[in-house]
């Protein structure tokens, strides 16, 4: 979600096998650079395999090009790393949120399994409550939030989202994204 | 119909495996070792498609005990379970994937902390403080909500896991044959006596 | 003079009873319940709406009927405890986090909440599977109950009561019912009885049940801790707790704790309490629950 020069990325935190919670304590966003985090939803596996592919992927940009990598480098890279995959996809929709540490301004994007990059100005969602996650979104966002502002619009999407939605929730994760500073939060949401 | 369950605790980790090697309505074996010993300090149980299990941990257990050998160091739990899930998230997109479900119970040789690594047959990888496969999961996992706290005895915990396996005889439809318990503790793998033949009365 | 005195020797309350027959007709007739419900004009009706309705074999059925539940009941030596959540779902939507899944069966009250404290006389149904089938045949049952009371001049067993439902149940078998239901209740000739009765036509009356998607977990914490000689205050604690380990741990169960207990006078109502408040209260009071995290 974007906010007047900040970014906000959420998840829930849990791991579960249809009707059965296996963990609550399963973080879905990853950090690649010190302004850029990407949220994994769907198979868990391949969040983990996907999360780990991209970190080498990262590493190795940063080793190579001696500087750390932008939000709009690392959509490229995720969309052409899941395309790869185009006939046996990874079973993930990320979202990507960051600020680009050369222009200052915060930039967002979703996609698809395969690597269809989706742009936005105001909010990407993904997941089991992501027709939830429209409606509330829709209904509280608003162009030039403050991060305190973005940070409590975040969490209520979310929350409000997840509650309704039998397969997320269990607690939620919020990182605030400004230029030279990350603030993250955990959100205790119900756990039911 | 197969369990596993494993408990952390303050200084040990507990590994139960249920001992009946069961093939269509058939039980094969009654003191089944469904566990593998992978270096000094984690050991790893499963169940899943017949074959694949022991195919599978044997495997992992060559590979482990390789790079100690190459490398001169022990691995340690979360390095373990993450090559672990690695290996198995690679052979779910090959043409003949591992059908195994897996606990990784293991001590940090380090900082001698107890960790307990939950994997499915998916490759889906999570640390928790007490885990269980198949069936035990829907019985056990509220029993451990109810019971378990990080800093218990082994007392403790053998006592949260008999309340677990009381269960289990109570409910499961299918006998079990009893559990194998291992433990490990910083001085390494140790299997317990176990009493597995107390009959559990239902309410 | 005859004629006065046979006039005055009958027997003094004749007139204020029914005949022989009207009272079999009181007695005997049963309102149909086999033509009461239209069918859909097909060659096998049943197999048309159980594969329009069953979103477990086919998850893009049309009709989705509102799921997923845990309720439990048990008998201790003093009473019966009855205790559910409140979430409804259709798939993976929550459709309702406040359903009430017990039902009273009974004459005095028909679904209205109380407002006293005082105990209410009658049965209590628990809801499971399909909340429209649960809802109407309780009501059904309820009002057998209630014409089985005028007729017999005392109130009916949860024996009796039971098999009205499992009768019924077995009736429509095969024919997409879906309901997982306990009754419980104290008669002076049974003591507390508890039974459950499905969809399946199975009837069972025993000290200990939980039913829905939440069972297993409910009775994971119920059957380590059940006994029949459990305090007042211990079973309703634990009838509680059993309740919120299915809520935390099953995706489809959650929402509320209603809490009954059903004693010799009657049933009480302890509270329909949001779960989240009592999960935190657990986890930090007594340190359950150590796989959630509460700090980064």
């Amino acid at each position: 979600m974007v906010g007047k020069d900040c970014v906000a990325i959420a998840c829930d935190l849990r791991l579960g096998m249809q009707a059965l919670t296996v963990s609550n304590n399963f973080p879905k966003i990853f950090n690649y650079a010190p302004s850029t985090y990407l949220g994994l939803t769907g198979l868990a596996t391949d969040v983990a395999t996907v999360s780990d592919l991209l970190r080498y992927k990262v590493n190795m940009y940063r080793l190579r090009e001696e500087r750390n990598i932008a939000p709009q480098t690392l959509a490229n890279l995720v969309s052409s790393t899941l395309y790869e995959k185009r006939f046996g996809p990874f079973f993930v929709s990320p979202v990507l949120g960051g600020i680009n540490q050369t222009t200052g301004k915060p930039f967002i994007c979703g996609f698809d399994s395969i690597g269809c990059i989706d742009f936005a100005k105001d909010f990407i969602v993904s997941g089991t409550a992501s027709e939830q996650l429209f409606g509330t979104c829709e209904g509280l966002w608003e162009p030039d939030l403050s991060p305190e502002d973005l940070f409590e619009t975040i969490s209520q999407a979310l929350l409000s989202a997840v509650d309704r939605d039998a397969l997320s929730g269990w607690g939620a994760q919020v990182y605030i994204i400004e230029k030279d500073k990350v603030t993250q939060r955990l959100l205790k949401g119900r756990q039911d | 119909m197969d369990v596993l369950l494993g408990i952390t605790g303050k200084d040990f980790v507990i590994v139960a495996a249920s001992k009946a090697a069961m093939r269509g309505p058939t039980v094969l074996k009654a003191d089944d070792d469904k566990t593998r010993q992978l270096n000094k300090s984690t050991i790893m149980a499963f169940t899943g498609e017949a074959g694949d299990t022991v195919q599978f941990a044997e495997y992992i257990q060559a590979n482990i005990q390789l790079y100690t050998m190459r490398n001169d160091t022990e691995l340690g739990p979360a390095a373990v379970a993450n090559f672990v899930r690695g290996e198995l998230a690679r052979s779910l997109r090959s043409r003949n994937p591992y059908t195994v479900n897996l606990l990784l119970g293991g001590m940090d040789p380090i900082s001698n902390k107890p960790s307990l690594y939950w994997v499915d047959y998916l490759a889906s990888l999570a640390q928790v403080p007490y885990a269980a496969h198949g069936y035990a999961q829907y019985y056990c996992l509220s029993t451990l909500d109810k019971h378990h706290h990080p800093d218990i005895s082994l007392e403790q915990g053998l006592k949260i896991l008999e309340m677990c396996t009381d269960e289990l005889k109570r409910r499961l439809p299918i006998d079990f044959k009893g559990v194998l318990v291992k433990v490990v503790t910083k001085d390494g793998v140790e299997i317990l006596d176990y009493d597995n033949d107390k009959i559990v009365k239902s309410a | 003079m005859d004629k006065l005195v046979a006039q005055y020797s009958r027997p003094r309350h004749q007139d204020e009873f029914y005949s022989e027959q009207e009272q079999r007709d009181l007695t005997e007739s049963h309102p149909s319940i086999s033509l009461k419900f239209d069918l859909p004009p097909l060659e096998n009706p049943s197999a048309f709406l159980r594969a329009m309705t069953d979103d477990h074999s086919n998850p893009s059925c049309p009709i989705k009927l509102a799921h997923g539940t845990t309720t439990l009941a048990f008998r201790f030596q003093g009473g019966i405890i009855v205790a559910t959540d409140s979430r409804a779902t259709a798939g993976n939507w929550i459709a309702s986090q406040t359903v009430k899944k017990v039902i009273p069966v009974s004459r005095l009250s028909r679904g209205e909440d109380t407002q006293t404290d005082a105990p209410v006389p009658g049965l209590l149904g628990t809801m499971a599977g399909g909340a429209a089938d649960c809802q109407y045949w309780l009501r059904y049952l309820s009002q057998q109950c209630t014409l089985h009371e005028i007729r017999h001049k005392r109130r009916i067993t949860v024996a009796a009561a039971s098999k009205i439902l499992a009768n019924l149940t077995y009736a429509y078998k095969n024919m997409g019912l879906s309901m997982g239901t306990m009754l419980a209740g104290m008669t002076p000739q049974e003591g507390p009885a508890l039974y459950y009765i499905d969809s399946d036509g199975t009837r069972l009356p025993g000290n200990l049940f939980c039913v829905g998607s939440g069972q297993t977990f409910a009775y994971g914490v119920l059957d380590a801790q059940y006994r029949y000689d459990l305090t007042e205050e211990e079973a309703l604690e634990l009838g509680r707790r059993s309740i919120l380990a299915a809520m935390h741990r099953d995706a489809y169960s959650g929402g509320f704790i209603n809490l009954y207990h059903v004693k010799e006078e009657g049933w009480v109502h302890h509270g329909f309490s949001d779960m989240n408040p009592i999960f935190w209260k657990t986890k930090l009071e007594k340190g359950e629950f150590s796989n959630v995290t509460s700090e980064l």
